[in-house]
């Protein structure tokens, strides 16, 4: 029963108190209105995912992977299939995507992060308005026209596609970071000067706490955001599972595109499942059940 | 040749990819918008399928692009129907999980005064709760449609069409003294039209969320 429906049944008490245990109590009077209900929770909740959902996904893209190997090991390939797979160039295409996603995503971290939090500090908080904006504008730019610009730039190889990956991803990221810390409740920020922090005190004991959920959210978006931005890099020779992608569409290969293909949809949807179960445990306790 | 002596030379190609790009980017919008609203509504009474269907179009998220169109190339071949389905697909995402969420926010005291005045199922839908969740629902196409641009790029990989050509006509000639023009012909020209599509919805906004909800 909501306070309000309680109040119109207790006609004997004047409006905005309430009758419990036979004890008047009075709502709190802000600024001389009653204070509106409180807005409704979130309805998109992200609850704790559960154990037997956690281990769903790595079991069916083991099966899928294991299906795609066998197919593929039956799959009759010419000689320009075999030139396209054969030397451990699916090892090393899948390794060089990792590479690729972890410089990328460390560089990403330590970029963002820290610039989210300089630009929420009192003194350049004039400029998060515009940090935003830019933000916004940036995912207007298509990752493939970025990533190829650069490479006209910078020469062909893996450095082009690292540093588009990393102007591509970092703006979501900050974009979240700041989200999260101005979303803080200020009070919470206010009490924690109140009973004497320091500036630092504040950020890494309150701010940076309640902050971790949304910038843990940022992570997992770069990251998946690179595992995807990565397959581009093919086209400016980063190497990467862009490569077996390509080679099959460009030699009209079937057996090769879709093994590329198989791997890097596994790799993406296994580092967005581990990136949720970091999200999972670093969630500081006292946070869960909220968004 | 300098950038703008290139565009000037170049206008009826780019005009076209340009048009092409846009035309797809759009279709491909609508179609998304009507699928993802329709499983929205289907699904947004289910807490269990609600958030199933949330679920899976971000799976498909997650997905790379050009993986996406790698495996639906042996499916549907290559040209414009991997793009059509691919760009569906993707805008799917922001649409079905803002309806959803839109959708399940709607004030339930609202939804019960409509069916006091006697509204049916349907009314209620359509006049009370649609309406309400309009908002979100059109910051989720706003959301796909920026997406769609740069995967559309993508698509022209596959013989799709659209301004994504122009990109991969420079990588082709790397090393040209044409590449750059091409690729930042290509690149600014996705910009300008997410762009352009973004004042669109603003323009939308204005024009169709209910003067009442308008924040």
């Amino acid at each position: 029963m909501s306070p309000r429906e309680e109040q119109h049944r207790q006609d004997e008490r004047p409006p905005g108190e309430h009758e419990v245990g036979g004890l008047a109590f009075r709502d709190e009077v802000r600024g001389g209105e009653r204070e509106e209900e409180p807005p409704a929770p979130p309805s998109r909740q992200q609850r704790r995912i559960t154990w037997q959902k956690a281990t769903f996904l790595p079991f069916v893209l083991l099966v899928a992977l294991l299906a795609t190997w066998l197919w593929f090991r039956g799959a009759r390939l010419d000689s320009i299939a075999h030139q396209a797979v054969d030397d451990g160039k699916v090892w090393m295409a899948l390794r060089q995507h990792i590479y690729l996603t972890a410089v990328s995503t460390f560089f990403v971290l330590i970029i963002a992060i820290p610039l989210g939090i300089a630009l929420t500090r009192a003194k350049l908080r004039k400029a998060t308005p515009v940090a935003v904006g830019v933000a916004n504008l940036g995912q207007a730019v298509p990752a493939l026209g970025l990533l190829v610009l650069l490479v006209i730039w910078l020469g062909v190889g893996a450095k082009a596609a690292i540093i588009g990956m990393i102007i591509y991803a970092v703006l979501p990221v900050l974009a979240n970071t700041i989200a999260g810390l101005q979303a803080i409740d200020p009070t919470l920020t206010e009490a924690a000067r109140g009973v004497g922090m320091s500036p630092m005190g504040v950020l890494t004991k309150v701010e940076l706490p309640l902050a971790v959920p949304l910038i843990l959210a940022g992570v997992r978006n770069a990251l998946v955001l690179n595992v995807g931005t990565a397959t581009l890099a093919t086209f400016g020779g980063g190497g990467g599972l862009g490569d077996l992608i390509s080679a099959g569409i460009v030699t009209q290969r079937m057996p090769v595109l879709i093994l590329g293909s198989v791997l890097t949809v596994a790799l993406a949807l296994l580092v967005d499942w581990l990136a949720s179960l970091a999200e999972l445990l670093l969630r500081p306790r006292g946070l869960e059940g909220t968004t | 040749m300098s950038f703008w002596e290139y565009v000037a030379g170049r206008h009826t190609q780019l005009l076209i990819d340009t048009y092409q790009h846009a035309s797809a980017v759009f279709q491909c919008m609508v179609l998304a918008t009507l699928i993802g609203v329709l499983v929205g509504v289907l699904t947004y009474r289910s807490e269990w399928v609600g958030n199933l269907a949330t679920a899976t179009t971000a799976t498909i998220l997650t997905i790379p692009s050009l993986a996406m169109i790698g495996l639906l190339i042996p499916i549907v071949g290559l040209g414009v129907a991997p793009t059509v389905v691919a760009l569906t697909l993707y805008g799917l995402l922001p649409i079905v999980r803002n309806a959803v969420v839109g959708l399940r926010g709607v004030d339930p005291t609202l939804v019960d005064a409509a069916k006091g005045i006697g509204m049916s199922r349907v009314a209620r839908l359509v006049k009370v709760e649609l309406p309400l969740a309009w908002p979100p629902i059109l910051t989720g196409i706003r959301v796909a449609t920026q997406m769609l641009m740069g995967i559309a790029a993508i698509a022209a990989f596959a013989s799709g069409p659209g301004l994504g050509n122009e990109i991969f006509r420079g990588i082709a000639s790397l090393g040209s003294a044409n590449a750059l023009n091409q690729v930042l012909a290509g690149t600014l020209g996705i910009v300008i039209l997410a762009l352009l599509f973004d004042a669109a919805y603003v323009l939308i906004g204005r024009l169709t969320i209910p003067r009442g909800i308008r924040a």
